[in-house]
């Protein structure tokens, strides 16, 4: 931030905390020098609701009072905008300090960091390492996907968006009118869950698959958020991990570790074959296919069909 | 800034290192935030101004009235910070004293935060790791001991034993214990969920002075000099430019994409070839797509056998969803 737009806002913020009665605009613009030094009135305006929203998202709440003239106020309460008494001992605090640093992606990186300083400045003990107990973990949120940052105003706010979206299998991206409701992380991608208005249900969405911007819409939510939102067990669908049958391979002995260990059983054929019964969920072809001629499918017949598919494709290739 | 007023309240005479430390700003920084300072304040009611001081060393706040208590944390803070929290108390391998400590925090900081926690229910996110291999390699790292593993390479579809020096673990999605490789003498990058077996050896572990990378880029970093690999690949194999790190993805005209991409080793890559099937071919290198159709012919020849399917319809090959 700026230098001058730092001590701007600094200025209102003290301004608004310091008095006991609503200011009103003009009362604010004769006490900030910054504002005095304002050309137009049109100017300062802009400049006065510019900063007033600023501080808002910076967390300071301002109310808004209407004197007895008509003539709007302005105010910060000290006790809606005190910190409630907070007490963290040295292992609360590191842990919080490891906890802050997870954030790859700015915006919620300097929040965090923001949330600690606050704490700080409340008391919280500073000076440990954090890391120091908490040996050579270190754990990252990573947040590649351009889509995120709007998606998670949207949430918040609560604003139905729009975006571009191409399906898995699609050749051509279909806009998607969304009304977002939580975003989940689940081994390093996200998701987003909400009511896809086109499709009238609920619908998970990759972030990644998102192409364009994401623009947010006007108008309320026109269907319920529910209370629980599972992203986790739609995407563990998509992934082949929930089975519900199960299916008999034979295996190379020594080959496909990834296979053995999700195997429900194993047993030596004697001839460097073994055969293992695993579970059969959506995507199991396209593993197993990836083994070539160490694994071949005994049952059932669908899969079968599907691994051989697959192998003339790249066969023919 | 309105934090560091606070702050400076509840520390008179604090250290210019130390509060340069805690607010993760430079000294200079600080001072010349510090030189903002004492023109803050109101002239309206006089006597408003911050009265601050430094003498380079030590910092001073000579009036600092009731208009510098600590202030509430804001939604967007409460959220960054509480979805944190929460996702690494769900770390398997956190040890159990840290995550009580932490629970402890989040639960004090959500009845701080009051309404400004309610967003943070909007965002969650889960890490993957293997409980039992990571309590072993955080305990290795804590000991400075030596660990024996049997680990799975994806590529050669084999495991290979080799001993490890650990340094440091990190979850990007999945768990990774970066480490000394005793056999290939190099530092090595393990994935936990790769660990088929771990033992912790009594060897003291010394791994050699190095510099630790900067993993924000992600774990993959193919280097210059690693030969390239170019994929073709339709609507249902756009899937391997969000998982394999690559140089440029060029959109085809059917809706699918021209992926360049480098590794060390591209034989590693006849298994991608394979998952393909019909959703993509290797282009180059040559001797890459031959191994891939050479590999797919002897697999179907199992199938041709006395106890094969010979019987197995011949329908043409339909593109499903790719797994994740």
């Amino acid at each position: 931030m700026a230098i001058a737009k730092a001590e701007r806002l600094m200025n209102l913020a003290l301004c608004l905390l310091g008095t006991r009665r609503p200011l009103s605009k003009r009362e604010l613009r004769e006490s900030i020098e910054a504002y005095m030094e304002a050309g137009s009135d049109d100017s300062f305006n802009r400049m006065f609701e510019r900063d007033k929203d600023d501080l808002r998202e910076l967390g300071l709440v301002i109310e808004t009072v209407e004197n007895l003239d008509g003539e709007v106020g302005y105010l910060a309460r000290r006790d809606s905008n005190r910190l409630p008494p907070i007490t963290l001992d040295a292992e609360e605090a590191a842990a919080l300090g490891l906890a802050a640093k997870v954030w790859q992606q700015a915006r919620l990186a300097g929040a965090a960091s923001g949330a600690l300083q606050k704490l700080r400045a409340a008391g919280l003990p500073e000076d440990v390492d954090p890391y120091g107990s908490h040996g050579a973990l270190e754990p990252h949120i990573p947040v590649h996907e351009a889509a995120f940052e709007p998606l998670m105003l949207a949430c918040r706010d609560r604003r139905p968006v729009v975006f571009d979206y191409r399906k898995a299998n699609a050749a051509q991206p279909g806009t998607r009118h969304v009304e977002p409701w939580a975003l989940e992380c689940w081994r390093g991608h996200w998701y987003l869950a909400g009511f896809d208005r086109d499709r009238g249900a609920e619908r998970v969405f990759r972030l990644s698959r998102i192409t364009g911007k994401v623009r947010a819409r006007a108008g309320r939510y026109t269907a319920e958020v529910p209370d629980v939102v599972t992203v986790r067990e739609t995407v563990a669908g998509w992934a082949g991990e929930i089975a519900d049958r199960s299916a008999l391979i034979r295996l190379r002995s020594g080959a496909g570790y990834p296979l053995r260990a999700k195997a429900v059983s194993v047993r030596e054929l004697g001839d460097g074959w073994d055969e293992l019964e695993i579970p059969y969920g959506h995507g199991l072809d396209a593993l197993l296919v990836e083994f070539g001629p160490d694994v071949v499918v005994v049952e059932p017949a669908e899969l079968r069909a599907e691994v051989i598919d697959r192998l003339r494709a790249v066969a023919k290739g | 800034m309105l934090s560091l007023v606070t702050y400076l309240r509840e520390r008179p005479g604090a250290r210019v290192g130390d509060v340069a430390r805690a607010f993760g700003i430079t000294e200079d920084e600080l001072i010349s935030d510090l030189d903002v300072l004492p023109l803050c304040g109101t002239s309206f009611r006089g006597g408003d101004l911050l009265d601050i001081d430094t003498d380079g060393d030590r910092i001073w706040w000579h009036n600092p009235d009731d208009v510098a208590e600590p202030l509430r944390i804001a939604a967007d803070e409460a959220t960054a910070l509480l979805v944190a929290a929460r996702a690494v108390s769900t770390l398997p391998g956190l040890r159990e004293g840290d995550r009580q400590a932490l629970l402890r925090a989040t639960a004090k900081v959500e009845a701080a935060s009051g309404e400004a926690a309610g967003a943070s229910s909007r965002l969650s996110v889960t890490f993957e790791s293997e409980g039992g291999v990571f309590a072993d390699v955080d305990r290795a790292i804590s000991e400075r001991r030596r660990l024996w593993i049997r680990y799975y390479s994806p590529a050669r579809d084999e495991l290979s034993e080799r001993e490890i020096d650990p340094i440091r673990l990190v979850t990007v999605g999945h768990t990774y214990v970066e480490a000394w490789c005793r056999r290939s003498e190099a530092r090595r990058t393990f994935r936990l969920d790769r660990v088929a077996e771990i033992r912790i050896l009594d060897e003291p572990s010394a791994p050699p002075e190095i510099e630790l990378r900067d993993l924000s880029e992600g774990l993959v970093q193919p280097a210059a000099e690693d030969p390239e690999v170019v994929v073709e690949v339709g609507p249902g194999g756009r899937w391997v430019a969000e998982y394999y790190p690559h140089d440029s993805a060029d959109e085809l005209p059917d809706g699918g994409l021209r992926i360049t991409l480098r590794t060390p080793d591209p034989a590693s890559l006849r298994r991608l070839a394979l998952r393909l099937g019909g959703d993509g071919r290797i282009v180059s290198p040559a001797a890459l797509a031959d191994s891939a159709r050479l590999a797919a012919r002897e697999a179907l020849a199992a199938y041709d056998g006395p106890d094969g399917l010979g019987e197995v319809r011949d329908r043409p090959y339909e593109g499903r969803e790719q797994g994740l």
